[in-house]
């Protein structure tokens, strides 16, 4: 009998097959209130780095963008104001509730024309290959159980001379600063969690989750052998945060 | 490669400073609260939705990257694409810019450059100001009409007496100058004046003439001596 190949969800190992499932019940839960628990947790700083990666990502009028993990669209809001109604911007997530959260909100702020809306699994894309010009997923690999599936995946749907960018939680530069942050992840975040979305468990996970998640220098030899190049990575906030950034050329 | 900050790079390789994405993030909010103010107005940014513009503080070398959109202006430090349009300047030449009621003079003087598509920088100007907000409106949003509309007649009535009372001052200052302390002289005698000296200018030039003529003749020894 061959023992079944697992993965890790936190601190746990899970069977491959099953982590979809838990992260998916973790969104589920968290789905309502996702917003208002980023800017707790974040202080609103989560604005900001997302505000980053859009000049980053140097996306231009006309472009194709392609959004993973899209969550409730704060991304792919910023780029469907700047591709203009030539550009395309498809926001996608695995998660229906987050996805149907995200475009519930983007219709009502007015946002349609440009966008639209695919519910994907990031290590299966349904697009053709070298059809968008950028691919971002923010807050999203993490989440992944194939990381490395998803970063082929990014490069498979880019178009010669198109970026991926990688937006996520990271590994904190200073030892002093890394101590300070696990004991507001692993203290002050469950009970934020418990709070505001009744669910301390999920956001335990997402603690969990980000330690468990290649450091800088891994997540950039990973797009290295996904056959990204001229990559590189910008951490904000002192590594909480890294932007990994890589040219399909 | 790993960078703390924003990747800033300007285009003359002057030492970068990046502004604080908070600032960045305060000023778009600003901007775009000032231009919701005025809903006709902010269709003036239509023609430039979605270009990259790009504006480069000389000395600071510090950038600012304003794209339009139909939800609001969206605004950057270095963004990583080549801008439409590129406006450089030193911090003031900038401001005198944006206040100057004829651009074509700043531009002129070349305290300000502008690289790329021009018609852009054009029309960004043009929708700024063409932005006109009706602040007794906002205000009656937040008082209430009864009460915005007479902090708006008190401004107004304070703006028209301003004025009177400046125009007035201008007109006894000119009248005690001109004609009872005889310090300045009045419009027409100062037309007179300039009348005088142009005929004057006039008058020696034609002498000058004539006596390069009667040079040029006596020198060859065949003047007539006729006037010219």
């Amino acid at each position: 009998m061959s023992e079944r190949e697992t993965t890790h969800f936190g601190y746990q190992q899970v069977p491959v097959e099953e982590k979809a499932g838990r992260v998916r019940e973790v969104f589920d839960s968290v789905a309502s209130r996702y917003d208002l628990m980023n800017d707790l947790m974040s202080l609103g700083i989560h604005r900001l780095w997302k505000r980053h990666a859009v000049a980053l990502a140097g996306v231009r009028r006309g472009q194709r963008v392609l959004d993973l993990a899209a969550g409730t669209g704060d991304l792919a809001e910023r780029f469907s104001g700047i591709v203009g109604s030539q550009g395309q911007v498809v926001m996608s997530d695995i998660n229906a509730a987050m996805l149907s959260r995200g475009r519930e909100r983007l219709t009502n702020l007015g946002r349609v024309g440009n966008l639209q809306y695919a519910l994907a699994n990031a290590e299966r894309l349904p697009f053709v290959s070298e059809h968008f010009d950028c691919v971002t997923i923010g807050f999203g690999l993490r989440n992944v159980t194939h990381k490395e599936w998803a970063i082929q995946e990014m490069f498979r749907v880019l178009r010669p001379g198109g970026r991926a960018l990688i937006l996520e939680f990271s590994h904190p530069t200073s030892k002093a600063f890394s101590r300070v942050y696990d004991l507001y992840s692993f203290n002050v975040l469950p009970v934020l969690g418990r709070m505001v979305t009744n669910d301390a468990e999920s956001y335990r996970y997402l603690a969990e989750s980000i330690r468990m998640h290649p450091d800088q220098e891994t997540l950039r030899g990973m797009m290295e052998s996904a056959g990204f190049e001229r990559c590189d990575y910008f951490n904000l906030t002192g590594g909480v945060v890294a932007i990994h950034r890589g040219y399909k050329l | 490669m790993t960078s703390d900050g924003q990747a800033t790079q300007t285009s003359e390789g002057g030492v970068p400073f990046a502004l604080p994405l908070s600032l960045l993030a305060a000023l778009e909010g600003v901007l775009n609260r000032y231009i919701a103010l005025d809903p006709e107005g902010a269709r003036g940014f239509e023609p430039i939705y979605g270009r990259i513009i790009c504006v480069e503080i000389e000395g600071l070398g510090a950038r600012l990257t304003l794209i339009p959109g139909p939800d609001r202006v969206q605004v950057f430090g270095a963004y990583d694409a080549t801008p439409d349009c590129l406006i450089r300047g030193t911090p003031l030449a900038l401001a005198r810019l944006g206040m100057a009621e004829r651009k074509d003079q700043a531009l002129s003087t070349g305290a300000v450059r502008i690289e790329g598509d021009t018609a852009i920088a054009q029309a960004l100007s043009d929708a700024m100001a063409g932005l006109a907000v009706d602040w007794e409106e906002q205000l009656s949003r937040v008082l209430g009409d009864p009460i915005a509309n007479q902090i708006g007649r008190g401004l107004r009535a304070a703006g028209e007496w301003g004025e009177r009372t400046s125009q007035t001052l201008k007109a006894n200052l000119k009248e005690y100058l001109e004609e009872e302390g005889r310090l300045l002289p009045s419009r027409a005698e100062l037309d007179d004046f300039l009348q005088a000296v142009d005929h004057l200018r006039d008058d020696v030039e034609r002498l000058a003439a004539r006596v390069a003529q009667l040079a040029r003749a006596a020198e060859t020894g065949t003047g007539h001596g006729d006037a010219p």
